[in-house]
């Protein structure tokens, strides 16, 4: 089996005592900043970044990956037990979970959520081992069109499955592309909008850009609009494991929610937000109770979870095998492999396979440390949801400061931040959400050297991107997807679901 | 007559627009080629025209399709935070990150609608200075200035 070789390979790689160590502190400072209300895993990601930039590049990632891990079950436990989700992915949660957490069940709700969780990164572990070589040899048959398209379909996908204003969003991706283009032209050697400024040769630098939008952003809407007092609940957490009946329910709905997350993970455009949702769309229409939903039903809170820990997973398969962000979390991920020197792609599979492998392994440690680490912490997660705010933002304030000062020492960068603090809370008052912002970001300068390369190879003939087999496909699907959203039915169907929140 | 039904859009449609014009007035210097041949301004230029179009879509629904209202603007947390973290960018080279972080921190408490308590604000931003220290001096070997020059 070439598969358990690899993984071995890989457990080899992540299994290093300074690994572990790394992995345990994301995943703990992930919990910790992810627990606090209204943080989400993105700007919890971008917060703790330039922490894993003084890393070796294995390190880093698995570190980031904990963050990450740690975030979104951070999220979850504030949904159950305040009633406020962190971010999307939570919003279903917060249903039941924080209706069984006022019946008294807080602990089993919390204990579902994360064995669920874990048996659900097990899965898109072993997901990822098997799909990634396989995917990663369909990516070498990619040519410049293919990618292209690939990207266009991906960033059409991502727009759709934002919420708000699918014009707005499209806009943003734009605006995105085009800031990712500042800087130099590496086939051309012009610089690009630069106004003769000598921080912006290299492009915009991705750090103080994510800071600003969502770090600093989030913390002056909570100052202008204090969120209102919230009932947390004080239930004695000893009561922690899930009655027989509970149990009964809960498995087979972790079980689906593990399916359901594994496959929307891979797709463009998919990840935590849609699978949890999917999942919970799915527990409601097969439960045989249906009067106990929206009362705190233990498979509204099995299977989201399990569904947004699987997408978590199997969302790195794009990233790491095509060398695309399907969402804006992974161009965050994707945006810190860049920064250690590592181009994500198939290549990475073959030239630095310890690294590719090395990640997988790492994902499996990363969740199997969330179980050991939060179920005995929780009491200490609790505490600090009664941490005063006026603590808190200064704190994190200072954090982002002095993150973006420890990667660069240059005075541009802090002008950086605030020019992007200030456009964030433009674009937050004019309702615009920033995160397709980042995705087109990222994808900018590699959206302009396929197409670019393409031309070239066609000699400017666009038809080039209908020849080709692949390229056709997925253009196809992105053409698709954008007429089932302007049709009227489907479009009332989204603002359906997007109003549960 | 027109009637604004949704602000928020109309603010929006009007940012991308603008954004829109400058990406088409700057790049104009670039030389843009063509298909074939692109040059630096292509794309470039190519993308700001469609946020343009997207921009002058929105504005027009502004007029057209119901949305909500925008939110005041309440300018203090973030001219506060602003000027926090322009303090901390200029001042850490000269003083060093404990005193710029202390700063920061003692600014920062001014930007929220609360009265402050002037003894807790100097106790937690020293706490708070000296935690960043030990994280990312100490923790994280990031060299930085600790006091100021000599």
């Amino acid at each position: 089996m070439e598969v358990i070789e690899h993984l071995a390979t890989g457990f080899v790689a992540a299994a290093s005592l300074q690994n572990l160590l790394f992995c345990l502190i994301g995943v703990f400072l992930g919990t910790l900043i992810g627990v606090l209300p209204g943080i989400g895993p993105i700007p919890t990601l971008a917060l703790l970044l330039p922490v894993t930039f003084g890393l070796d590049p294995l390190t880093g990632l698995i570190m980031l990956a904990g963050i990450y891990y740690g975030a979104q079950y951070g999220g979850s436990t504030t949904s159950i037990l305040v009633n406020m989700p962190g971010e999307a992915s939570s919003v279903v949660t917060c249903i039941e979970g924080h209706q069984m957490a006022k019946r008294g069940r807080a602990g089993a709700a919390l204990a579902t959520a994360a064995c669920g969780s874990f048996f659900a990164g097990c899965v898109g572990t072993i997901f990822i081992a098997a799909f990634g070589p396989p995917l990663a040899a369909i990516a070498q048959q990619f040519t410049s069109p293919d990618y292209f398209s690939l990207m266009v379909l991906g960033l059409v996908m991502a727009v759709v499955l934002a919420h708000g204003s699918v014009l707005k969003a499209i806009t943003m991706v734009l605006v995105g592309l085009l800031l990712g283009l500042v800087g130099t032209d590496l086939a051309t050697g012009h610089t690009r909008y630069t106004f003769g400024i000598g921080g912006l040769w290299e492009g915009i630098d991705f750090l103080p850009l994510v800071l600003g939008l969502f770090g600093i952003v989030e913390i002056i809407r909570n100052l202008e609009n204090p969120p209102p007092a919230r009932d947390t609940i004080s239930t004695r957490l000893r009561d922690l494991w899930p009655t027989k009946e509970e149990f009964r329910l809960a498995w087979p709905a972790a079980l689906r929610g593990t399916g359901i997350g594994s496959i929307l993970g891979i797709l463009p455009g998919g990840g935590a937000v849609l699978a949890s949702f999917a999942s919970y769309t799915v527990e409601k229409k097969l439960t045989k109770r249906p009067h106990v939903f929206g009362n705190g039903a233990i498979e509204g809170v099995a299977g989201p979870e399990s569904a947004n820990n699987a997408a978590a997973q199997t969302s790195f398969i794009p990233l790491l095998t095509l060398g695309i962000p399907s969402n804006p979390v992974m161009a965050i991920m994707m945006g810190a492999m860049i920064i250690q020197g590592i181009q994500p792609g198939s290549a990475v599979m073959t030239a630095r396979p310890e690294l590719f492998w090395g990640m997988i392994a790492s994902m499996w440690i990363g969740n199997l440390m969330l179980v050991i680490l939060n179920l005995p912490l929780l009491g200490i997660w609790v505490r600090l949801l009664s941490v005063p705010y006026r603590f808190l933002y200064p704190a994190i304030l200072l954090f982002c400061a002095v993150g973006v000062y420890s990667t660069s020492t240059e005075p541009f960068m802090m002008v950086l931040l605030i020019v992007f603090t200030v456009f964030g809370y433009i674009l937050f008052k004019f309702g615009c959400e920033p995160a397709p912002l980042v995705l087109g970001f990222i994808l900018g300068p590699l959206m302009e050297q396929n197409l670019r390369r393409s031309m070239q190879l066609s000699r400017g003939d666009p038809m080039i991107f209908f020849d080709r087999p692949i390229s056709l496909t997925l253009l196809i699907l992105a053409a698709l997807v954008i007429l089932l959203v302007i049709s009227p039915q489907l479009r009332r169907k989204r603002e359906e679901a997007f109003q549960e929140e | 007559m027109l009637k604004v039904r949704s602000p928020q859009d109309l603010g929006a449609g009007v940012l991308f627009v603008l954004i829109g014009l400058a990406g088409v007035y700057f790049g104009q210097d670039l030389a843009f080629g063509s298909a074939r041949r692109m040059g630096p301004g292509y794309f470039p230029v190519i993308i700001s025209y469609m946020i343009i179009c997207m921009g002058l879509i929105v504005t027009v629904r502004a007029f057209r399709v119901d949305g909500p209202a925008m939110e005041k603007f309440r300018l203090r947390p973030i001219l506060m935070l602003v000027l926090a973290l322009a303090a901390f960018g200029f001042l850490i080279a000269q003083l060093g990150v404990i005193i710029s972080s202390f700063l920061m921190v003692g600014i920062a408490a001014y930007a929220r609608y609360e009265k402050v308590n002037i003894v807790e604000t100097i106790v937690f931003a020293t706490a708070v200075s000296a935690f960043m220290v030990l994280v990312f001096v100490y923790g994280l070997n990031q060299p930085m200035p600790l006091w100021w020059k000599s």
